[in-house]
């Protein structure tokens, strides 16, 4: 293993030298990142006090779902379709993201670690954009497990069979594209605010701070504001925006919009954009 | 109490331009209120937004769970704390200290501007009630998130989650939670003193302020005796 | 000044499963006792319980007769200066140490805290704030707070890391100072000259054990299994060289230039046996210096598996 040296020293091969086999690319470090991550909002691979959170949080709304499907059976007509359990459980969300979006991005800015990322083959976008593509999923995937104990015990709960489970299914697809809009919408606003800060304390109040400020301002000037100002007054509040989205996509949701909906869509498209590009500019930007 | 504890944590409080942050909030509920009393809307309109979803359900718990985990979580967190505990001080002593002062920042910065929203919207006597109301919530809410901070590496998160999912959510859909809500103390306490159509008191006023005490002492106690056996670890991760 | 002593009896620490400090008795008494140990050993571990800020799984830590945890009067009689270096940075030293001169009650807190600056000759900066302080600067400003109240016992967390050479030098002055006074000093390090330069008393600890207390040059002696080895310098090397090979005592000798360097068994008849032969054989003796009893080769011998 030792290749002699003059004068008694040696330089030790212990396999990092030279290194002739195959090297992945940006592709394969953005992916890894991504899964690490995405393990990371769950608290997988680390102690159990890290999964206490956000798995706490994941059962609560699994239990709320079953709850609601066990009062469901029980009643004519369901309590919640799966576009207003997504709705319903937003507010959760927000609570989620605050939580979890520090632990993706402000521990790697508390310890230093970007210099380590950023000197290695993936570029500072791609650090971004696995971080956000992690945290939407992990939003996702809490309102998945909800929707799915509701499609499963709706569907199979039913006396009408095959066609019953056909017409959940359709229920449920609309009750999943509410779910990523709203899963892309929440991490597009929670990640470049988390990403301020280097302390999660911080960063998880400025996330809560955002979200609960925000909708009771929009709530007083949907109360004071005439006409058209009270229909867009969801727009200043994001769970009342992706509310608002719902209504106007599947005239479901909690929010009134009256003639103004593709308006909310374009403003949810818009701060999903924004989001995203502030957070890429933020790595841009970022001294390490 | 303890002069020199009190005076420390409230410069490392108040002494940085982190101290700041306090301010929005505040400045927003007031200037709503001026926006909304300016429309000529009727206050029980908007009342009831402003003043309880806003002021007593958010404000009031954020500013207590900012201030409130900082008096005593930030240390624990930078390890400082091990400079105060290693002093022949009764561990009531500090948890007293810290906790008169995260009243102290909390009753300023969210129970003074209710009062005042108060009074803009609904008079003196409305005022006084959400004075009253308020600074004794902020006690309540201080003690509970100073004991948190001692419970827990994250209080911050499990305060957030306690008021979002406790305090907003199931206080408002499972009636039997309101007996354990300082949301509801709050503003009960603050319909006895001043009654008014823009409250929505549920509890008595008495039985409130008894709850109240309950959970001021428990969180009290329930501090100092974690401050007791507290045992350093090593960096949180 | 009376000895406070800090004792240890049977203390164990677990976290989860694993065990930090397995089954330690010590007794650490006035002067300097330097905590040696490799990084991991539980050496912080052995601290944090001995001052009261971690309560041991097992066994009994107490400081002056009392136990340590849960009892935070022992902090009149205990200076302490962790490992984490976290200072609030917003204040001055001064007021720092201010602050700690009050909270401890001391009857004139002004004139104690001044003392304590003067000691670790802070004075020019003790009105800057902390956060503009380099790591030694801070490192004194610790120790300052550590002693405003006097305290019969100090405790120090790798008190040297991070310190530049004179930086270290007026810490020892001031720890051996301080042991003087009949002081309780306890340091922990994992830098064997450190300890060797500041104290001849040592507790090692290996894995969470304690591989040996003492004096570590009498520690070396109590290790006969392994030999002794001497440098001798004489008139007559390698005379001598041939006639102690002939020694029962004596495992092996070698020529060099510097003298001959001997492997003796047994550290008692070898002295003694050198003594004689060299009377015997006409040979002066001018050197006679044992090799291997360095701290270091203390430690290698107890931490070799």
């Amino acid at each position: 293993m030792s290749r002699p040296h003059n004068a008694g020293s040696v330089i030790h091969d212990i396999g990092y030298q030279r290194y002739q086999g195959v090297r992945f690319g940006r592709r394969y470090s953005a992916r890894s990142m991504y899964v690490h991550s995405l393990r990371t909002a769950y608290g997988f691979g680390r102690s159990a006090r890290a999964k206490l959170l956000p798995c706490g949080i994941f059962a609560l709304a699994c239990i709320a779902a079953l709850v609601l499907v066990v009062v469901s059976t029980q009643l004519p007509e369901p309590v919640l379709s799966y576009v207003g359990i997504v709705a319903i459980f937003s507010y959760g969300a927000t609570a989620f993201v605050a939580v979890v979006a520090p632990e993706l991005v402000s521990r790697d800015l508390r310890n230093s670690l970007l210099p380590l990322y950023f000197s290695r083959p993936p570029q500072r976008s791609d650090y971004a954009l696995a971080k956000l593509a992690a945290l939407a999923t992990a939003v996702f995937a809490l309102f998945a497990g909800p929707l799915l104990i509701m499609f499963v015990g709706l569907a199979f709960s039913g006396t009408s069979g095959l066609s019953g489970m056909l017409e959940q299914s359709g229920l449920l697809l609309a009750g999943i594209v509410t779910a990523v809009i709203h899963a892309i919408v929440l991490a597009a606003v929670a990640l470049p605010l988390a990403s301020l800060s280097g302390r999660r304390v911080f960063a998880t109040g400025i996330i809560i701070a955002f979200f609960l400020i925000a909708a009771p301002v929009s709530g007083v000037l949907r109360e004071i504001g005439p006409g058209a100002l009270a229909d867009l007054a969801g727009l200043l509040d994001t769970v009342s925006l992706l509310n608002g989205v719902d209504r106007w996509l599947f005239d479901e949701g909690l929010v009134r919009v009256g003639s103004y909906g593709p308006v909310y869509g374009l403003a949810a498209a818009v701060l999903a954009a924004a989001g995203t590009a502030l957070l890429t500019l933020r790595y841009r930007k970022v001294k390490i | 109490m303890n002069l020199t504890i009190t005076r420390i944590t409230a410069r490392a409080l108040l002494g940085r331009k982190r101290a700041l942050l306090l301010l929005p909030m505040p400045a927003l509920l007031i200037g709503l209120t001026l926006l909304a009393n300016g429309t000529g809307v009727p206050a029980a309109d908007w009342g009831p937004i402003v003043l309880g979803e806003m002021g007593i359900t958010v404000i009031l718990p954020l500013t207590a769970l900012i201030v409130g985990s900082s008096v005593l979580g930030l240390e624990i967190e930078d390890g400082t704390i091990t400079h105060i505990l290693a002093k022949p001080l009764p561990r009531r002593e500090i948890v007293l200290s810290k906790l008169f002062v995260a009243w102290g920042v909390t009753t300023l910065a969210a129970a003074a501007p209710l009062a005042v929203a108060g009074a803009i919207a609904g008079g003196p006597g409305l005022a006084l009630g959400l004075l009253g109301g308020a600074t004794l919530g902020a006690l309540a809410y201080s003690a509970v998130f100073l004991a948190f901070s001692l419970l827990s590496r994250r209080p911050v998160a499990i305060g957030l989650i306690y008021i979002m999912l406790w305090e907003n959510l199931l206080v408002r859909f499972a009636s039997g939670a309101k007996v354990l809500s300082v949301q509801r103390y709050t503003t009960a306490t603050a319909d006895t003193i001043s009654p008014s159509e823009l409250l929505n008191a549920t509890l008595p006023g008495v039985v409130a302020a008894a709850l109240a005490v309950a959970v001021i002492a428990a969180g009290t106690m329930l501090a100092t005796m974690r401050l007791r056996s507290f045992a350093l670890t090593g960096e949180t991760s | 000044m009376t000895t406070t002593t800090v004792e240890l009896t049977g203390v164990s620490h677990w976290y989860g499963n694993v065990v930090a400090v397995n089954d330690i008795t010590l007794t650490v008494g006035a002067g300097v006792t330097g905590l040696l140990g490799p990084n991991g050993a539980g050496k912080t571990t052995v601290l944090h319980m001995m001052a009261g800020f971690l309560p041991p799984s097992q066994g009994e830590v107490r400081l002056g007769g009392h136990p340590s945890w849960r009892n935070p009067e022992i902090y009149r009689q205990l200076g302490l200066v962790t490992e984490r270096e976290s200072m609030p940075g917003f204040l001055t030293a001064w007021e720092f140490v201010l602050a700690s001169a009050k909270l401890h009650r001391l009857a004139d807190p002004r004139q104690a805290a001044s003392r304590a600056l003067d000691i670790v000759e802070l004075g020019e900066s003790q009105h800057r704030r902390i956060s503009t302080y380099s790591k030694g600067m801070r490192q004194r400003a610790r120790v300052a707070a550590a002693l405003v109240h006097d305290p019969a016992v100090l405790l120090l967390d790798e008190p040297f890391n991070g310190m530049d050479p004179r930086q270290r030098l007026h810490m020892m002055d001031l720890l051996h100072q301080m042991s003087e006074e009949g002081r309780t000093i306890l340091f922990s390090s994992h830098i064997l000259e450190e300890v060797e330069q500041l104290s001849g008393t040592v507790q090692v600890i290996v894995a969470g054990r304690l591989a040996a207390s003492g004096d570590y040059r009498h520690i070396r002696r109590l290790m006969t299994n392994r030999p002794h080895v001497f440098t001798i310098q004489s008139s007559d090397d390698r005379l001598l060289a041939t006639v102690l090979m002939r020694q029962e005592s004596v495992s092996g000798v070698e020529l060099e230039p510097a003298g001959i360097q001997v492997r003796a068994n047994d550290y008692g008849t070898f002295t003694r046996a050198l003594a004689k032969v060299a009377r015997d054989e006409h040979v002066r003796l001018i050197g006679l210096q044992p090799a291997d009893e360095s701290l270091e080769r203390v430690f290698s011998y107890l931490v070799a598996t």
